[in-house]
């Protein structure tokens, strides 16, 4: 009988998972190489060819890559630090509740609250030139749509590190880490050897899992960096959305091969995480 | 002196007084087993003399030292909890070289340490293993391995056994006498089974409502009514004339 639901359960993630996914990725790849779309007339990898050579899709994925690293070092850094000072008090249904607050707003919401605080126009500028900071808007500092993506890290921030803090709170809580701290002192252990040894390296085992799920999630994120990031170098499904939304059409052909290029990125990344976990959970 | 002397400790949470001026002694390279019913201030009294529990009075002291002030990492006692509460994040090897770790001992010291240890505890052939793919007895002797290997001044050791089934307590039980010979351990050894605290104490004591009794000899123990001891032996002798009154009769 279980195997049976098992069998079902399995047959409806092929249909709604798995098929799709795999036609859409296939009819990418075709027309990647120029055998379906309005305005290819057959094989060529010209496409390709254009997109390697342009070093625009290089350059949008080494920027991709390296603003969703710095967001989830300053999110699952900040949510640690936390979590080890506050782990008590954050159990706090209030506190907790708070928390939970910025896991329901969409990103988009979160790229707009940063524009109203951040821009030029934005409340900070206004306060500081209120008690004098600055003299002329021009003075405030471009915080988003800048070089470094500060608006894009910020944001990422305050969207991730809650939903760290609360995982980490609860792995806390299962993993009766507490109990494995006052085991750790009682084998002769210094307040911060049992951070470094038992504390941070249990939280991060337990999670690493889904630290490295969100970081390729951040990889693809598109309202924040649409909104908050600047023209060029821009994150890469911005870039695959722009390209694709062209109106010279054999650009939509090169919005296919990021997009290809990126799911087989993405997927190896993923095949990756999930072997190692498997061969972890094996091996020993 | 005696190796572990420990005089008028108190402690209350809030207004329920959970130890009550304990009184004990234990020599060195014994173990007092200490029987009493869940509830009664066993873990509490485990823990205060461990350091991570603060008495609201009395003085502990441990080798002719007073060790009261002293935080848990620098007494050299190892409180052992009542489940196998291994590091889940390391192996069996990892586990067990903890302590020697902290300690900063080398790297030559703690394989050879811990290997041989591996063999004292019958886990050849485990070491590799993370503590999610042992049994409950494997993971309770690794946490034995764990702390004897640290050679602590006393360990503590709250209900070990009790999450076994009863063919793997008396192996850890036969387990445990064995590697405290070896290793010299002195130990209080807390436990609500009669029978156990009966087989792994040199002496033994009784602990209810907070108030803890040693008995000189173990025979003044099992004379005490409020042990239990003298009930157990009534129902086993009624167990033991209905089988034999049966056994005649057919």
């Amino acid at each position: 009988m279980r195997t049976k639901y098992q069998n079902i359960g399995l047959l409806f993630f092929a249909v709604l998972g798995i098929i799709p996914f795999a036609l859409s990725f296939i009819y990418a790849l075709l027309y990647s190489l120029g055998l379906v779309g309005v305005a290819n007339s057959g094989f060529t990898i010209e496409h390709w060819q254009e997109i390697l050579e342009s070093g625009e899709f290089i350059k949008s994925f080494g920027f991709s890559a390296f603003m969703a690293l710095i967001a989830m070092v300053f999110s699952v850094g900040i949510a640690l630090w936390l979590t080890l000072l506050f782990h008590k008090k954050i159990q706090h249904k209030t506190i907790s509740f708070l928390l939970y607050l910025p896991l329901a707003l969409p990103g988009v919401v979160s790229a707009f609250f940063a524009v109203q605080i951040l821009s030029k126009s934005g409340y900070f500028s206004r306060w500081f030139y209120q008690i004098g900071w600055i003299k002329d808007i021009q003075e405030f500092p471009d915080l988003i749509n800048d070089d470094f993506g500060f608006g894009i890290i910020l944001t990422f921030v305050s969207v991730v590190m809650p939903f760290f803090l609360l995982l980490f709170i609860g792995v806390f809580k299962t993993e009766r880490i507490a109990e494995l701290e006052s085991l750790a002192a009682s084998l002769g252990s210094r307040p911060n050897q049992i951070i470094r040894r038992i504390t941070i390296p249990l939280l991060l085992h337990k999670t690493w899992p889904l630290i490295a799920l969100y970081y390729i999630f951040l990889l693809g994120a598109y309202e924040i960096p649409l909104i908050l990031g600047q023209e060029s170098p821009q994150m890469l499904s911005v870039l695959i959305v722009r390209e694709l939304k062209q109106f010279d059409l054999t650009k939509i052909s090169e919005g296919y091969v990021v997009a290809v290029i990126y799911t087989v990125l993405v997927t190896i990344m993923t095949l990756f995480l999930f072997l190692r976990r498997k061969s972890i959970r094996i091996d020993g | 002196m005696s190796f572990l002397h420990i005089e008028n400790i108190n402690k209350a949470f809030g207004s329920d007084s959970i130890v009550k001026n304990l009184q004990l002694t234990l020599e060195n390279n014994r173990t007092l087993s200490i029987l009493g019913k869940s509830g009664c201030g066993k873990t509490t009294m485990l823990k205060i003399i461990a350091g991570l529990i603060k008495p609201d009075s009395g003085t502990i002291r441990l080798n002719n030292k007073t060790i009261t002030e002293q935080p848990a990492a620098k007494r050299n006692i190892v409180y052992l909890y009542q489940e196998d509460l291994l590091f889940p994040h390391l192996t069996v090897f990892e586990n067990i070289a903890f302590g020697l770790r902290i300690q900063k001992k080398s790297k030559d010291e703690i394989q050879d340490q811990v290997e041989s240890m591996i063999n004292s505890l019958e886990l050849s052939g485990h070491k590799h293993k993370m503590p999610q793919q042992l049994s409950g007895g494997q993971r309770q002797r690794v946490s034995f391995g764990r702390a004897i290997i640290t050679n602590p001044s006393l360990l503590l050791l709250d209900e070990p056994f009790g999450s076994l089934d009863s063919m793997t307590r008396q192996n850890m039980q036969s387990l445990f006498k064995s590697l405290a010979q070896q290793f010299h351990i002195t130990s209080l050894f807390v436990t609500h089974d009669l029978k156990e605290a009966l087989l792994m104490g040199d002496e033994i004591a009784y602990m209810d409502a907070g108030y803890l009794k040693v008995y000189k000899e173990k025979s003044d123990f099992m004379k005490d009514k409020s042990t239990g001891v003298l009930a157990e032996v009534e129902f086993w002798n009624g167990i033991a004339s209905d089988l034999s009154s049966n056994f005649i009769s057919s």
